[in-house]
This record gives structure tokens, sequence and C-alpha cells, in this order.
């Protein structure tokens, strides 16, 4: 998984990166650079400093810590050298970069008569490896199926940051368009149409507006656009049947949801949460499982061996009716 | 026989010298002109096209005549090698590289290579101001050069001849 982003490390981080061990980089999910501080990695759910030789330690006093210069050839590299160009990623905090991987970034804030206008003097990074696990949602699809209408039933995913939420919405989206239909009888069912409201560009990591990753023939991306005006104009222009959105919260995501579930149009979504308890204590989403908006809930675990997940069918008419876990594909 | 030949050749040599540095002079404030078109159109670059910095220097090379277009061209393409250097480094190496090639003076060479310690390292209005005040400071280069070229191009032409035949005449 280093490979994937080694180009974007100043020369002197990627090496220290490389003398890792493989596994290691195998399984690299985030890397964490603050200017001055300790390096560190998370890999396979766990996370780590790095020494200068590459091994890892838990104590922070013998860590490799990049200078200031590493600090800002690595910001350079990931705003393709124009910071200028990138005035709207820096008010919201991170810059996506091409292959779908986020980089968070934190540092001093510039304000605009109380309102954020960008970051200045950044001093740490969070690479967020973007990773594409064909067949991460196959477990769990045939759960959501909904036969009758032969297309899939609006679904919530609920999980805590970094659980797998967006590759696994992704897998769905690519399953659906596809018409790969996991159970016996749908074998004759088409694939359906997907419209992605990719707000953050993760979820299709589309560059110059065409997708990089595998999401599907019959899946059309609204890429960077804010998630309730991006589900309207889908659904008035691409005349989706699956509509796809990550990490809604806001007011008006949950005017948009209720807008398009209406429309008979399936809303599959995620939201930050621990479980269902959690998500009825935030109030947009509360008031849309009262609603009865979606079908389904899952929730989102991680364990050492895999993904957990559970599907609570009915939202809030009755929960818990249907528990079930699997262990998912390991990325 | 050979002494004629002699005499015609210094003649010659003394002539050619003193038209080149002429055309130094000449030479000067035409670069220095062009290098601040090359800065504008830069500055609509990323002022306006928010167009990304290799690319923006690419499209300027485009425009940009030589020796000038190799300035920006160059840099855009160690750029895109990434060989692991700062946007800094590439641009002064670049410049430093290439500054024989110009007829331009160490004032207009610390201009630009000030403008490169700032270019795509901040948000557009303060890359905007950077790129003025180099803007600036090399109309007021052109203007002395233009000046230079008044003064100095018509004496280093007739100069040339006149030391030349000081020269031939001395050997005679």
């Amino acid at each position: 998984m280093l490979s994937r982003v080694a180009h974007l490390l100043p020369q002197e981080l990627k090496s220290v990166l490389e003398r890792t061990p493989t596994s290691v980089q195998d399984g690299l999910e985030e890397i964490r650079i603050r200017e001055d501080r300790p390096l560190e990695i998370g890999f396979r759910g766990v996370s780590q400093f790095v020494e200068l030789d590459g091994s890892l330690c838990r104590s922070a006093d013998k860590a490799y810590k990049p200078s200031g210069e590493i600090c800002r050839k690595l910001l350079e590299k990931m705003t393709n050298y124009s910071l200028y160009a990138m005035e709207e990623e820096l008010r919201r905090g991170y810059i996506t970069v091409s292959g779908g991987h986020r980089v968070g970034l934190a540092g001093r804030t510039v304000l605009d008569s109380g309102a954020v206008r960008g970051i200045r003097d950044i001093g740490a990074f969070n690479i967020r490896i973007a990773r594409e696990v064909i067949g991460s949602a196959s477990l769990l699809l045939p759960k959501l199926i909904d036969r009758q209408r032969q297309s899939l039933h609006s679904t919530l995913v609920l999980a805590p940051p970094q659980q797998g939420k967006t590759t696994l919405i992704r897998d769905i989206a690519r399953s659906a368009s596809y018409g790969n239909w996991p159970i016996e009888d749908a074998k004759q069912w088409r694939g359906r149409k997907v419209g992605i409201v990719d707000e953050r560009s993760e979820i299709a990591a589309c560059v110059r507006g065409i997708p990089t990753f595998d999401v599907g023939p019959r899946t059309d991306v609204m890429d960077a656009c804010p998630k309730a005006e991006g589900m309207m104009m889908l659904l008035r222009s691409m005349s989706p049947e699956i509509i796809m959105a990550d990490e809604i919260g806001r007011f008006e995501d949950g005017e948009a949801i209720r807008e398009a579930s209406h429309a008979g149009v399936s809303v599959i979504a995620t939201a930050h949460a621990y479980d269902l308890q959690d998500a009825r204590g935030r109030p947009v989403l509360r008031r849309l499982l009262d609603d009865g908006v979606f079908t389904c809930v899952v929730e989102l675990k991680r364990r050492a061996d895999g993904i957990m997940h559970r599907v609570i069918q009915g939202g809030a008419a009755a929960p818990a009716a249907a528990v079930s876990s699997a262990r998912a594909d390991d990325p | 026989m050979i002494k004629l030949l002699g005499m015609a050749l210094i003649l010659f040599a003394g002539t050619m010298i003193g038209f080149q540095q002429a055309a130094k002079y000449a030479e000067r404030p035409r670069q220095l002109r062009g290098l601040a078109h090359a800065l504008q159109r830069l500055e609509t670059e990323i002022g306006y096209g928010h167009t990304p910095l290799p690319e923006a220097l690419l499209r300027t090379a485009d425009a940009a005549a030589e020796p000038l277009s190799s300035l920006f061209r160059e840099t855009a393409l160690s750029l895109e090698q990434g060989d692991g250097l700062s946007f800094n480094d590439s641009w002064s190496q670049t410049i430093q590289r290439n500054w024989r090639a110009t007829s331009m003076r160490s004032n207009e060479q610390s201009v630009l290579l000030r403008l490169g310690s700032t270019l795509g390292i901040s948000d557009k209005e303060d890359q905007m101001k950077h790129l003025k005040l180099a803007l600036l400071q090399l109309q007021a280069e052109e203007e002395a050069a233009r000046d230079d070229q008044g003064r100095y191009e018509k004496m280093w032409r007739s100069l040339g001849i006149l030391i030349s035949l000081l020269v031939v005449i001395l050997m005679v």
C-alpha cells in the first residue's frame, strides 16, 4: 500500500518508510506526519511510531522526527506546487490527491470575518491510503436486497471513522451497477443506475471528472459536490435508481435524502456513529430513522480478523429484528 | 601584403567586438520586456485560471521567446520529474544554469530568485502580490536598461571601429 502513495512523499521520508517491514507496508492505512514530532503509521488497525532505521516502536522518544524542510516539500508535492489552486480544499481541511487518497491537514487557520478561510503554517498531515476491496460487500449485500423492486433497500451504514465504510459502499455501488446480485433467483435482474454524490472525492476518486476506482458501468458521479445539492441535481438530471452519499449529518442532507426516498429512489448513506443508539443521539439521523426513510441499518465493527457487520431491518420499527454477523473480506 | 591583410583583420575584429557589445545593450531591454510579459502571463494563469504551477509554467514558456522560454520550460520539466527538489530549488538551479544565455544582469536574476522563494506556497492574493512586485522591479530595471542603451549602444559601435583604427595606425 506504501507504493500507492510513495510518489507523494519526499525522498527522505520515503526511504524511512521503505525500510519498514514489508508486511507493515502492505497493510499500511495511515501515515501521520507532524513537523518535528514522531512519525506515526497506522496499519491493520494499530498505530506505532517509526524509527530512522524503519523499525517500529511504541515510545515516542527514539522515533524519527520529520523536519520542517520535509514538511514543506511534502506540502508542495501534495498540492502540485500550487497551494493557490487548493483554496477550497484548505477551507475544508483536507486535500484529495489522485488515486483517491485523502490528506488531512492541521495547522494555524486564517479567519475571514469569523469564518475559516484556509490553513497556513501547516504542521500536521494525515495521509489516508484509499483501498479498493472488490467483494468487500459480498457478504452484506444479500441482506440488503429488496426482492420486490429488484433493487436495494435504503440503507444507513454506521461506523466510527476508519472502519471501512467508504470501501464498503464503493463495492455496493459496483455490484448494483454491474448487476452482480449475490443471490440465486436474482441472476436475471439487470444492473441498476447508480448516482454517487462524492463530496470528498473518496468513493470514486475522480480525476478530472472520471472515476479512477471501478464503480460500475451504470454509475454517474457528481464529484466534489455538496451532498444535499448533489443529490437533488442527480435526481433531476440523471434519473438514478440508487443514490449513494458518504458521511451525512447536516440538516440539508436529511432533507435531500427524504426527498429522494419519496421519489422512489433507494438511498445508501454512511454516517459516523458507534452504533444505532449512538446515531439516535444525532438529531438529523434520529429524524430520518424515525420517519422510516432507511429500511436497513448496518453497523460496522472492525476486529483483528476482519470487519463484522450487523444488519438491523426496519430501522426504527423493529430494532434488532435480524441480527447477523459475518466476517468480511480482510483487506 | 601580409601587413595589409593583418590590418584588415584587426579592423574587422574590432568592429565586430564593438557591435557585439552594442547588441548586448540593445538586447537587454528587449528581454526584460519579454520577461515582464511572461510574468504577466503567469499571473493570469495563477490568479484567474487557478492552473497548477507546472502547467502554468509550460504555458508561459510556450508564449515566451528564447532564451526566456527555456527558463520556464526546464523548471516545469524538473518539477514533473519529481526528483525530490522543492520548487525553489528547481527554479534557482534552472535560472543559474541558463543565465549565461540571456543578456540580463544580476539585478534581474535576484528579482527572479526572490520570486522563486514565494511562488506556489501561498494563497492566490499573496501570489498575485509577489508577481506584481517582481513586475515593478523588472520595469524599473527595464527603464535603466533603456537609458544605458541610449548612452552606450552608439558609443560601443563607434568605439570598436575607432580603437581598431588606432591600433592599425600605431602599427603602420
